[in-house]
This record gives C-alpha cells, structure tokens and sequence, in this order.
C-alpha cells in the first residue's frame, strides 16, 4: 500500500539482485519457518472504508460526557495552537536526535522543555521526558536508591492507586521495602519519624483525595536523615501552588498530561522529572545541553551520553531508550502559551470552581470528607452504591469522577466547568443517588 | 527519474540561532485567554497557596507560532527525505492514521471511565491484540509497556516471575548476544538478572558452540532479535531455541526487526515464548522526535497469566478489562500508549491481508538492492543475504584516511539525507547500519547510493578537514564536551559560563 514500486521497478531491481521473486529473497531461511499462504487477517480497506470501520469502534464510547474525573490527568483547555504546531510533521516523523546538525528544532524545544519545567517547579535540571507520571516516580525511587545505597521506601498512601502498582512492579520488592504511610485526616502526618535506613520519600503535591498541604517541615526533617526527597506534583496546578523547590524537594516529577497533550485515554501522555544538578549523572532518559559549534554559533546537543544503556549495557541505570518527545513539546508550547497569567488563571479558576461546587454540595445535604484541605479535587461521600452513581451519571451526561471506594467518588473540576455544568451535576447527582 | 527522498532542497534557512522562547519573553504580553470566572468568587484561604506569578515566558500568539513553526524548520523528518537509520525503521507514517487518532471520541475519553462507558477504546485493545498474535504467532497480547525498552523488561519480568511460580529461582542468568542493543542487557539487569553474554560467529550469527557452552541450569533465557542485528536472519534458530528450552529456559524475541518478517515468517514457529513489538516501527507510528512508542508484549498461551493487566477480553459481545492471575503488575500508569496503539491498528487495517503478507518481502528487498550499491563503494561486515537492514564498515578508510563512520554520516548530511545508524552493532568496526524500509523508491536508494560514493571521494582528498562536515547546515558540529563537563541544560547556564569562565 506504501510500497512505491512499479512492475518496471521490481523488473529492474530483481535483475540487480539476480532473483525472479520476492520468495527468492528468502531462500536462506529454512522452509519450516516460511508461511506459506501467509497471514490469517482480513483484506485491505481503503481510507475511505476505514473511516466506516473507525466510526463504528468510536461510537461505542461514551465520550460526550462532561468530565468530572482527575486523577492526574485533568480535562483542561488544550489550544488548538497548541495542537496544530505539536503535529506539525517536523516535529512528528522525527527520530531521536542524534544527528544533531539537522535536529535543531528538536533540540531546542526539548532545551527549552527542560528549562520551562525547571521554571515552574523551581529547580535546577530537567531531563527531556519520561513515559509518563507513574514511570517516572518509580525512576526517581530507583535514582534515590542509588544515589543512598539504602533499601527502605517511604511512599505516602495518598498516591494515585495506579502509580503505587507501577512502583510494585518496577521497585524490586525482593531487595528493597516500600513502606506505605497512611494519610491522617487526608494530610501526611506532620510527625512522621524518618530515620537512616530510608532511601527515599515520596509524596504526591497535592494528595491523591485532592488534600494539599505545605510540606517545608517534612521534607527538611526527611532530609535530615539523609533521604532524597521526591514529590509528585499536578503541574497544571503550579499557577497557584508553592512550588516543590519552594518546599525543598530534592527530585520532582509529574504526570505532564495537562500540560499540551489530550486525555489520550491515558496514552500517550509524559512523564516530568526534574531535580538539582548534584543528581545530574544519576538522572534517568534523555538530556539536552547547550553548546557551541566551531565558529560559535548556538546549538544544541544531547548530553551526558555516558549514563545511557546504549553506552553502558548492563552497567546503565535505566533501560530507557526514548522518551515522549512530541509531548513534551506540548508541554512546552502549552507553558508558553499559557504564560504566568494563563497559568495562574488555569489554576485560580479551577479551585474558586471545585469551592462553588463543594459548597453546593453541602447545601444539599452531601458531604466531603476533605472540604477544609482540598481546593480542585476532593471526595464525594455519595448515599448509594459509588459506582452504581457513576454508571447513572453516566446516563444523566457527566463522568461524575473516579470510582474511589464503595461510598465515596474522587471529583476533579478543572478551569473549563461551566458554572451550569456543576449546577446540572448536582441536580442529576440528587435524582440518581436518592440512597 | 528523479529521487524523491533526497532532502537537499530543504529550506533549512539562516546561519542565524533562533533565540529561546523567553528571550522572546516581554512582560505583559500573553497568548492565552480564558472565559470570565462564572462562579461568585470568594477569598480562599490555603496554605498552600503563593502570592507571586509562575515563572513562564511573556509572548504573543504570533511569535509563539513563528518560533516554534521556524524551530520545525530546522529539523530532518521522514515526511522530508530519506532517513535511512539502520535498527529504527523509519518509514512513511500515514496521514490518515493522524486524523482517526485526532477524533475527539478517541483522544477525549478520560482513562478512569468505567468499561462500559470506553467499549470503542477496549475494542481498538482487542482488535489489535488479534492482529498482533497473528502476525506474531503468539496467543496473548498486552499493551500496557509504552516502548520497547519497557516492552523487555516487561518479558523479562514475566521470565522472572515464571520461574518464581515454578520454583526456579535458581534460574538467574540471560544470555544476549554480544551485538544486542543495549537496552537488552540494562532491562535484564533493571529485571535482576546476571546477564551472559554470547559471542557472534564469523558469519554473523550466535555461534553455537559457544552457546552451548555457556547454557547451564542456571540459564532462566535468551533474548534476541531475528533478522539480528546485522541484519542477518538467524538461520539455526530452531537449534537455539531447542537448546535453551532444553536447559528449561525461555525465549525471548526482541521485536527491534520485526519489519523484516512480516508476513514471512514469525516468532511463535521458531520457538519464541515472549516477542515485544515496537508499534512505532513496524506499523508505522510517528517517531515524534524519540517518542512516544509502544512496545507490547505477546507471549504463548501458558504465559497468558503473567502478563501486565488489565488486558481487553470480549465476553458475550462485550469488552471487559481482565486482570491476569500471576500478572507482573502494572508497566504503566493507565492502559499503554492508546493512540500510537489506535494509529498502529489503522495501519494493519488499511495494510490488510494483502499489504501485511508482503511487508517483510519489501522491506528485504530494498535492503537488498541498497546494500548491493552500498558494497560496490564501502564493504559490507557480513558476506551473507541481508534482510531489511545492513552493516557497511569504513574500517579500511580509517586506516588509509582517519575516515570514521562519524565522518560519512555528517558529510551525508549535506547531501539531503539522513545519516545510517554509526558504532552499531558495537561489534563491527566502524559500522554504517542502513535500513531503507520499504516505503523508498528505487531512484531514492539509487540516488544515496551515488551520494555516498561523491563523499567517500570528497573525504578522501588531500584538503579535505574531516571536522569541517556538514557543511550546509545552520550549525556544524555541536561541541559535546561543553554540556557534559559544565552542565549547561537550563537557559541562563551557558551565559553563566560565559561570565564566569
């Protein structure tokens, strides 16, 4: 179908090889392992028969919902410049750049990716991506562990339940121990003793349930004892919040979906990692650095090549190969869209939005658990079955949330709910939960 | 008949650097605008809270879309000329697998929905899982691992987590050939594996005798890649595979070639127990400057199990999500990377039977007729059939000319192309890795050919500085010792350096 040759084409390319037949091209492998009537797949469509095909597959979901789930991946405003330049082909079909005279643009956008995120969150050094958020706590858990050559974890339990079953999987369990910290009253406890055997703490900014909280003390008692201290922080919130170096953190990441990519079903989206220069040589994927060529113009290149399993094999301390590029480049196109007054409004608008909606919520005899800590995300304590809700809200046009437990449903509002759209919420909510 | 790959018309415009977006910074100015606040609004009160503004670029609409259209400018793409990368199968990525992944009934839905809300989303899982096992041989797919590397190390956990079951912990060793790629042995080792490494014959395969020799009870499997990495198809495959399931271990098809045997051959008959694919090469998703990809994981039905979950299944006409019993656990946040999996489904779909029956041939075939022109002007590493990828080597240039394979790619450059792969696989001296993919024309293969045969000439006279190439381009050659001695990966660091040194 993409295959450019003509009958003329093969002719000419068959005599060059000396072969009558494509089948003459395999002749070297043994006869048992060619098919031999090929594949058992249906015909080819044609765009125009795909589009059928594709329609039928789209129009089993549902997604004319208003949107009241988060998570860490939020249903803001993506700008349609936002989108347009991201697909721009350039940027699409490219490969890693390793070439770095005809990769500039690639470069650059990465170089300015990494300092847009070093901006926001107050650090030092940005790497050029990761997978996504989850993937990349259990990276800076891994930096952690080699950098204390300890073997003990403390995770704070208010962590999207995803992201702790990522940490299970890529954090051999064998050798080192996770200790989950139960949240008290949706807040880290304030007097949670660290001590000397612990590599690491991890922290999510704000907790998953939506709870936020200032983390200055905990972290500079972590950091006493000698842990690298991570917080995995909503960057679409970072308009309005205390940043994480504010606080002190020693390595940030993030689930970078609201910044320049679309819900995306969860995929692809990006993963931030950012952190301060003494970690440099431990940090994970790739980075770019700023240079000069022989006659001293600016370029770009990638960087700190040497830690990268390419060079290192088994010695590196990360398989990572790619990253998620085209969305960090959202990343960095939505940042400079958005400017320090998008980005403030995107935020502001969000948690006065969330306060309307709890407000009214209570009015009508409902209650949140974590009214007083949260600002754009909080639990919804429903009378009926949670999902059972969800499913009717469904039918009533709104994804009321995230399941979170039998009785309770996560609600994220972002700066895109309309003042009728929470209104509307709660009306269909008190039709379908009647207990 | 002109070449249709060749890129050296390309605009690539100006000796001048394109300042950084906050040098375009100008307080006040701003892109973004958001509807008035419609709720009353009230003082909120949050510790949390900070009184000043983020720090982010000041710039209008206009010189936002310039700078990033002009950075677009400046880079190489498969959609403006050949890239020949050995090992990345850059081939055409079709528009229309862009406009299905765009659709807002796709690329709107929010990951925590309940399954019955995203059966469209479960199906597209299904659907591809399907196709995937044909194409592969293999009984069960997930999709969970968002790239190839994650893809291996999601197998090797399986391998891990098998033996654990069974009760054969003792099985600690993976054997990888000595020209894997590198993520082989990290991601064995990142899964807690020793890894043993097995030499290549002179012909360019695993050489078995060596093989069998370090096969013991404690080998828990072998990772490699067929057609391996010189491009060569491993023609005792059966043999190895025999050996290693002998001494009870698995085997484990890095799908890094895939290309090469589509509609061919396939992993499942020469004895492979877990094959990852990367979606982003063989079906034809965008690369997006080094992600994202997708690299899932097939495997045989008794592995089904082990898999990372939750899988989509189709019971009484309805898509469900299934969770594995013995499942590794998670390798990513949600589902997998959704919309490269959607693109990697149009593509099969608009391939079909028919497109896919004939892939790997076309794709051996351009490899084979480039790698004929190829060795009239550099020799090639290996005197064997190549599949959809070579190895060239510059080692004699090197010697009579200080010519690297670093040089030849750089003065390609110039000449509208791509550089191929350099230094891999690590155990070819001064290795060009070509993979032309099967999306090229023949005037374009004929057309780099005849390139690389103007600059192994221009390189190798009198005047020529190596260092001088490219040429063309609005920068030459990047000074890489700057960055990585004084860090400079955040705006503001180089200027520093510049005041201070």
């Amino acid at each position: 179908m993409f295959v450019p040759h003509s009958e003329l084409d093969l002719k000419k390319m068959f005599d060059e090889l000396k072969i009558n037949s494509l089948d003459d091209l395999f002749t070297h492998i043994p006869d048992a392992l060619l098919l031999e009537n090929g594949l058992d797949l249906p015909e080819s469509l044609s765009e125009l028969e795909s589009i059928d095909y594709f329609d039928d597959i789209a129009a089993r979901n549902k997604s004319d919902l208003v949107c009241f789930a988060g998570g860490g991946h939020y249903d803001v405003y993506l700008p349609q410049t936002v989108k347009s330049l991201t697909m721009r082909p350039e940027f699409m079909t490219s490969y890693t750049p390793y070439q770095a005279e005809i990769s500039q643009g690639i470069l650059q956008v990465l170089f300015e990716f990494q300092s847009l995120v070093c901006d926001l969150t107050d650090m030092e050094l940005a790497n050029a991506s990761l997978y996504d958020g989850a993937t990349s706590i259990a990276e800076a858990i891994s930096v952690a562990i080699n950098k204390t050559k300890r073997d003990r974890v403390v995770i704070s339990s208010g962590l999207n339940p995803n992201s702790k079953e990522v940490i299970n999987t890529l954090i051999d369990r064998n050798k080192f121990n996770l200790d989950y910290v139960e949240l008290n009253n949706f807040l880290f406890p304030t007097n949670f003793e660290f001590d000397e055997s612990q590599a690491a703490f991890v922290v999510s900014y704000p907790h998953y349930e939506g709870s936020c909280q200032d983390l200055t003390s905990i972290v500079e008692r972590a950091k006493e004892k000698g842990l690298v201290t991570i917080c995995y922080v909503d960057p679409s919130m970072l308009g309005v919040l205390t940043t994480p170096g504010q606080m002190g953190f020693d390595i940030i990441v993030a689930e970078g979906q609201s910044l320049g990519t679309p819900l995306s079903f969860g995929g692809p989206t990006v993963g931030w990692f950012a952190t301060k220069k003494e970690f440099a040589r431990l940090v994970p994927g790739r980075l770019i650095g700023e240079s000069r060529d022989k006659d001293g113009n600016k370029s770009y290149v990638m960087t700190l090549r040497a830690r990268e399993q390419d060079i290192r094999r088994e010695k590196a301390s990360s398989n990572i190969c790619t990253n998620q590029t085209l969305n960090a480049i959202g990343s960095a196109i939505h940042l400079s869209w958005l400017g320090p007054e998008g980005i403030y409004e995107m935020g502001y608008h969000a948690i006065q939005k969330a306060n309307y909606m709890r407000k009214q919520l209570i009015k009508n005899g409902y209650v949140i658990p974590n009214d007083d800590s949260s600002l754009r995300e909080f639990l919804l304590e429903v009378k009926s079955d949670a999902a059972e809700v969800i499913q009717d809200m469904g039918d009533k046009g709104f994804l009321a949330g995230i399941l979170y437990d039998e009785k309770h449903i996560l609600v994220a509002v972002t700066e895109k709910r309309k003042k009728i759209e929470i209104d509307n919420y709660i009306e269909s909510l008190m039709e379908v939960d009647n207990g | 008949m002109v070449s249709g790959g060749n890129a050296s018309s390309l605009p690539l415009v100006g000796g001048k650097p394109e300042p950084t977006i906050k040098e375009l910074s100008s307080p006040g100015r701003r892109a973004s605008k958001f509807p008035k606040l419609d709720v009353p609004e009230v003082k909120i009160n949050h510790e949390s809270l900070k009184k000043e503004k983020a720090r982010l670029p000041e710039v209008s609409e206009h010189d936002l879309v310039m700078h990033y259209s002009r950075l677009a400018h400046r880079n190489f793409a498969v959609d403006l000329g050949f890239y020949p990368l050995g090992s990345c199968t850059m081939k055409y990525n079709p528009r229309f697998a862009d406009s299905i992944a765009s659709d807002s009934r796709f690329a709107n839905m929010h990951p925590s929905m309940p399954e019955e809300f995203t059966q469209g989303c479960l199906k597209v899982y299904y659907e591809i899982g399907n196709y995937l096992c044909e194409i592969t041989g293999m009984d069960d797919a997930s999709f969970q691992p968002p790239a190839g590397a994650s893809g291996e190390l999601t197998g090797l956990l399986i391998i891990k987590k098998y033996l654990e079951v069974n009760n054969m912990n003792h099985k600690n060793e993976i054997i990888v050939p000595d020209s894997a790629h590198g993520t082989n042995p990290a991601s064995a080792r990142m899964a807690g594996f020793t890894v043993v490494e097995v030499e290549t014959d002179s012909r360019g395969m695993v050489d078995i005798e060596k093989l069998k020799e370090i096969v013991n009870d404690n080998t828990a499997g072998l990772m490699l890649t067929n057609p391996n990495t010189g491009g060569l198809f491993e023609e005792e495959i059966l043999s190895i595979s025999q050996i290693i399931h002998n001494a009870g271990g698995l085997l484990y098809y890095d799908g890094a070639n895939l290309n090469a045997i589509v509609g061919a051959s396939r992993p499942g008959d020469m004895g492979f127990d877990i094959v990852h694919s990367n979606l982003h090469k063989t079906f034809a998703t965008p690369h997006g400057g080094g992600g994202p990809g997708s690299g899932p994981v097939a495997v045989k039905s008794f592995l089904r199990e082990y898999l990372p979950g939750p899988i989509a299944e189709n019971k009484d006409r309805k898509y469900n999500w299934y969770q594995p019993e013995n499942s590794i656990g998670r390798m990513h946040g949600y589902h997998g990377n959704f919309l490269v999996t959607l693109r990697a489904l149009v593509y099969m779909k608009l391939l079909g039977k028919e497109g896919l029956d004939q892939l790997g041939a076309y794709a051996v075939l351009n490899a084979r007729y480039l790698s004929s022109k190829v060795s009239q002007i550099i020799p090639l590493a290996y005197d064997e059939p190549c599949m959809h990828e070579f190895v060239a080597s510059v080692k004699d240039l090197k010697k009579s000319h200080k010519i690297k394979a670093y040089d030849v790619g750089k003065a390609l450059l110039d000449k509208g192309f791509h550089s191929p792969t350099i230094y891999f696989p690590l155990i070819v001296e001064e290795a060009l890795m070509f993979e032309p993919t099967e999306t090229q024309s023949k005037e374009t293969l004929d057309d780099l050919a005849s390139n690389l045969k103007l600059i192994v000439d221009d390189l190798q006279q009198d005047d020529t500085v190596l260092e001088d190439y490219p040429k063309n381009l609005p920068v030459g050659r990047p000074n890489e010792l700057i960055p990585a001695k004084y860090l400079t990966v955040n705006w503001g660091d180089f200027e520093l350096l510049e005041i201070t040194e």
